[in-house]
């Protein structure tokens, strides 16, 4: 039966976007439109004084605080509601939203635009992690600058590091990351059935809706959210789109026409939220024997001017944090500091790439310290049914690192390369382990989120199911309708399944956190197999199905202690590479993956995930530098902000390792976020080998590499 | 406001511009990005424009006698396809952009765009290029070096229009490009190479080496290339640390958002004893 869902079928989305039918938002004629263009900090911290707007001509508009509603707030209602809508006397970063100036003509709008004055007294600004901890300036948040810290202790770390024989250490750092969608953030919103409807390129419909209605002061229901065609996302369109959506909301409540809020690549490159930068600091204690005995391990990831969903991303990065190991003592510190940096967000892996990156470069340089190979060294602390977890619960997962690894062993030769490369300065070849948690952290699927599904026969051989999760390139609406279709004996073509409408879909949550196949997959088999009892009630007989977390997994989301997550995906990166001698460049000659996504529901869309994930992890660890010079990200064109193309990395040898999960669709595990997390220290690792150096910061550039030589 | 000009003949483009002040446009390639506006404005040209790729001779790449003749508006893909064109030079090309920018952008244009990045011009320095100006009533021809004065700037005159690039077709057994970009292809350079030499009986005849975004211009020194000619194999061996400090001395890069300058310094001068050891020594032995 698995052997069959498995099997590839045609996209449902493949021939409008090959072909280019396939309509985004900028595709869309809503007939006599207005233009917005956002008003933006020029200055990355700074008091504003005063603001001249020319005198407008009729038509045209200035939106800001005082245009949102009397009922409503100046604040955008995401996972923490302390980003404005509109700054009103202070901005704390380049770029924060200031006003919507609006108009039939974008021309004139430009011109309009570059007369619009504001003054401003400018304060010190703090960029970094060191220069947020150290309140540089004077603290933006709070007193200390830290929107929140978290520990977690397993066992007694104290006491290890008290008796430990000897104690390795390391800090590692990461950068912001681009996510570099194809189609830029965009989306319009019109003024029907009077009240707002915001049409968006978007992963989270009800996300928006919370923030819009939020802001204006009404009910849910009373503003629509409409999905069209999405052309891309990795997390960028997870909170962002809120970001421009509430003012374009508050600019049609007040103006009642349509409004087209677009950005251009250079405006997103530059003024879209990045993946937060990392800087770990791990330490390992070690008995006489060499054996690891402890471990503590210090995150500080940087978010920016706002909090945002910072402190979950942060939550994860932690959960994270010790990778695929059972450490018997161990002590995780989180802190995420506050900087005037555009504020950092969703971006696939939120949180778990930058604290897998630290945690599998250090145990490889702990073997590296105790003359051994990364893997055999890893292996000895791989963890196992029943170990116990970093937030002491059992591992519930039965982990198949070591048949994984015999895969990925056998694929690549890396047992056999890793020595022959020994002492060649130009090979090197290099693996990482890592899990990824499917779906919300915790019990967060059951508190926070509480998805519903619905079906609906349509026909006598069609149904219709109707879920808020939005294909934006990952092959979700092919999956979720083989998923139907399996239960109800149907081919997967006759079920139907929309670009997501609040008027329509019930709320079955974001597009995120790996969890729409293994979560929303789940509830539509469940829904489905409801369905089927009634198909014989005729068409139009209806079934729905709400999310229920499996009784045997528990959590304190107070404490962080229990089951962080019901199941994990599991992955294995080998990435061989050749550097050359006179310009340090890294060729990457081989890439071998070993996955275990559960069952894969779909063995080419899977792939694409595999593909499209590692490549995308390798641009983080070799070339997608992203600086920040005078609060400005300094890489803010496609020119210089650099991603792999197809001529940079080979193609990759990948195989599934099946081990179904009771609660996913026909065994289905998240995978999304999974396939990019082990990339940038597998890479990382090769380039540590050959270069006889330990690396500690991605991006792995050229630079950098000489630097290591010198 | 501005007008946009689309002569069909060199003449009339020369006419044209003898009457106002504008900006040729070939390609469009660079000029496009440079003065690119909001979607659905139009780009910020800051003058006139005079569209040149509707003129038909100067398409034209051809041989007369030992010098290449290339028109201002042949392709990056013309220059490509077409047999004759120096090996250096076919790799510098080659290495720009992607297919579809080589289809419309032209070398005229990488030329008159001057970046201290653009990678045709650091092997036409090697290779001894000159353009030629014309103007209504004349042309000059001046060596590339003299064209180029800086980044982003040229000495064209007012009037004049680049129309053609001249590259003396000299033996050369040894060719060398290198360029080290962002990523292995569709990049911007962080620095580049270019080497050309002749070697004669075990000496060498005649050498060029250029040294492209490691400076506002292309590096190239006639004077340590002249110190170079005429030694044998022997005799460069005991140069060669010299040598190596010549351009180390020259060699003066920048930090910028693609690379650095200690990067860029090191490299070039990696590339550079590369290709003396295991280049040149070797055609010598």
């Amino acid at each position: 039966m698995n052997d069959e869902i498995r099997k590839s079928v045609r996209r449902v989305d493949a021939v409008a976007k090959a072909s280019g039918l396939a309509k985004y938002i900028s595709d869309y004629n809503f007939g006599d439109i207005l233009y917005a263009r956002l008003v933006r900090s020029t200055r990355p911290r700074a008091k504003i004084i005063s603001i001249t707007v020319p005198e407008l001509p009729d038509g045209y508009y200035y939106v800001d605080h005082r245009d949102i509603p009397e009922k409503g707030k100046n604040r955008i209602q995401m996972i923490k509601d302390d980003w404005k809508v509109f700054a009103e006397d202070e901005v704390r970063y380049v770029g924060e939203t200031i006003a919507l100036l609006i108009g039939p003509d974008r021309e004139k709008l430009l011109s309009l635009l570059s007369e619009i004055k504001i003054s401003y007294e400018d304060q010190e600004p703090a960029y970094t992690i060191e220069e947020g901890l150290a309140c540089k300036g004077g603290a933006i948040v709070g007193d200390d600058n830290i929107y929140g810290e978290y520990n977690l202790v397993k066992g007694d770390p104290d006491t290890a590091f008290n008796n430990a024989a000897r104690v390795i250490e390391g800090t590692y750092r990461t950068g912001f990351q681009e996510h570099l969608y194809m189609e830029p953030q965009g989306m319009v919103g019109t003024w029907e059935g009077g009240r707002v409807n915001i049409y968006a390129s978007a992963q989270c419909p009800y996300y928006i809706q919370k923030s819009v209605s939020g802001a204006l002061g009404v009910e849910g229901k009373e503003v629509r959210i409409k999905q069209v065609t999405t052309g891309g996302a990795f997390g960028g369109k997870e909170h962002f789109p809120d970001v421009i959506a509430v003012p374009l909301a508050v600019a049609v409540n007040k103006i009642k026409k349509p409004v087209e809020l677009i950005f251009d690549r250079i405006e997103d490159i530059s003024y879209t939220c990045k993946r937060h930068p990392s800087r770990i600091t791990i330490k390992t204690a070690l008995d006489k024997e060499n054996n690891i005995t402890g471990m503590t391990i210090d995150t500080v990831i940087n978010g920016g001017g706002y909090e945002s969903s910072t402190l979950i991303v942060l939550q994860r990065a932690l959960l994270h944090g010790i990778g695929v190991y059972n450490i018997p003592n161990a002590h995780v510190r989180g802190r995420a500091v506050a900087t005037n940096t555009f504020p950092s967000d969703a971006y696939r892996g939120f949180g778990a790439p930058q604290g897998l990156y630290a945690i599998e470069m250090h145990m490889s340089q702990v073997a590296k310290e105790l003359g051994m190979f990364p893997a055999d060294f890893k292996r000895k602390y791989f963890i196992k049914n029943g170990d116990m977890t970093i937030t002491n619960a059992t591992m519930k997962d039965t982990v198949k690192l070591e048949e994984m690894f015999a895969a990925a062993d056998e694929m690549s030769g890396y047992s056999k390369k890793i020595r022959e490369y020994k002492d060649d300065p130009y090979k090197g070849i290099g693996i990482s382990f890592v899990n990824h948690g499917g779906g919300f952290t915790g019990n967060g699927e059951q508190e926070i989120i509480k998805g519903v599904v619905k079906m609906k026969r349509t026909g006598e051989n069609s149904a219709a199911l109707y879920v808020s999760n939005v294909e934006m390139g990952q092959g979700l609406q092919t999956v979720l309708r083989k998923i139907a279709a399996k239960e109800l004996g149907l081919n997967y073509t006759d079920i139907e399944y929309d670009n997501p409408d609040t008027d329509i879909v019930p709320d079955s949550g974001p597009t995120v956190a790996s969890r729409s196949t293994m979560v929303v997959g789940y509830l539509i088999q469940e829904c489905a197999k409801k369905l089927k009892t009634k198909w014989d009630e005729g068409v139009g007989a209806e079934a729905e199905h709400h999310y229920k977390h499996p009784s045997e997994f528990k959590w304190d989301q107070d404490t962080l202690q229990g089951d962080a997550y019901p199941t994990y995906g599991w992955g294995i990166n080998v990435v061989e590479v050749e550097m050359d001698k006179d310009t340090y460049e890294v060729k990457t000659t081989g890439i071998w993956t070993v996955f275990d996504v559960g069952i894969p529901m779909d063995d080419t869309i899977m792939y694409g995930q595999v593909s499209g994930g590692v490549v995308q992890g390798l641009g983080y660890a070799s070339i997608e530098k992203c600086e920040v010079l005078d609060g400005k990200f300094r890489q803010h064109t496609m020119a210089d902000y650099v991603i792999p193309t197809s001529v940079d990395f080979p193609q990759i040898k990948n195989r599934f390792i099946d081990n179904p999960y009771k609660y996913g669709p026909s065994g289905a595990k998240g995978a999304g976020e999974l396939v990019f997390d082990a990339a940038a220290p597998a890479y990382a690792d090769a380039v540590q080998q050959l270069a006889g150096k330990n690396i500690y910061d991605i991006p792995v550039t050229p630079e950098m590499i000489m630097g290591l030589e010198e | 406001m501005v007008n946009s000009y689309r002569p069909t003949t060199l003449p009339e483009a020369l006419k044209l511009m003898e009457t106002r002040d504008m900006i040729p446009f070939a390609g469009g390639t660079d000029l496009m990005v440079k003065y690119q506006s909001w979607k659905g404005t139009l780009p910020r040209f800051p003058k006139d424009v005079l569209f040149l790729n509707h003129i038909p001779s100067l398409k034209k790449i051809e041989v007369n006698g030992e010098t290449l003749a290339i028109g201002a508006g042949a392709t990056l893909s013309d220059v490509i396809d077409y047999p004759r064109t120096p090996d250096i030079l076919r790799e510098a090309v080659l290495s720009i952009a992607a297919p579809g920018i080589r289809n419309i952008a032209t070398l005229a244009g990488n030329i008159c765009n001057a970046s201290p990045a653009g990678d045709s011009i650091c092997a036409l320095y090697a290779l001894d290029a000159s353009v030629i100006l014309s103007k209504s009533g004349g042309e000059r021809e001046l060596p590339l070096p003299e064209f180029i004065t800086g980044p982003g700037k040229t000495s064209l005159g007012r009037g004049e229009l680049l129309t053609e690039v001249r590259i003396p077709l000299k033996e050369a057994n040894l060719q060398v490009f290198r360029k080290v970009g962002t990523r292995k292809a569709n990049a911007l350079s962080k620095l580049s190479f270019s080497a050309v030499a002749e070697i004669k009986g075990g000496t060498i005849d005649g050498i060029a080496l250029a040294f492209g975004a490691v400076g506002p211009t292309v590096v190239r020194s006639k004077e340590l290339e002249k110190k170079l000619t005429g030694k044998t194999l022997e005799e460069i061996k005991v140069l060669y640390k010299d040598i190596i400090d010549d351009y180390s001395a020259m060699i003066v890069p920048i930090d910028d958002q693609r690379s650095t300058a200690v990067y860029r310094k090191q490299v070039a001068l990696n590339l550079l004893k590369n290709f003396l050891e295991s280049g040149l020594l070797k055609e010598m032995q």
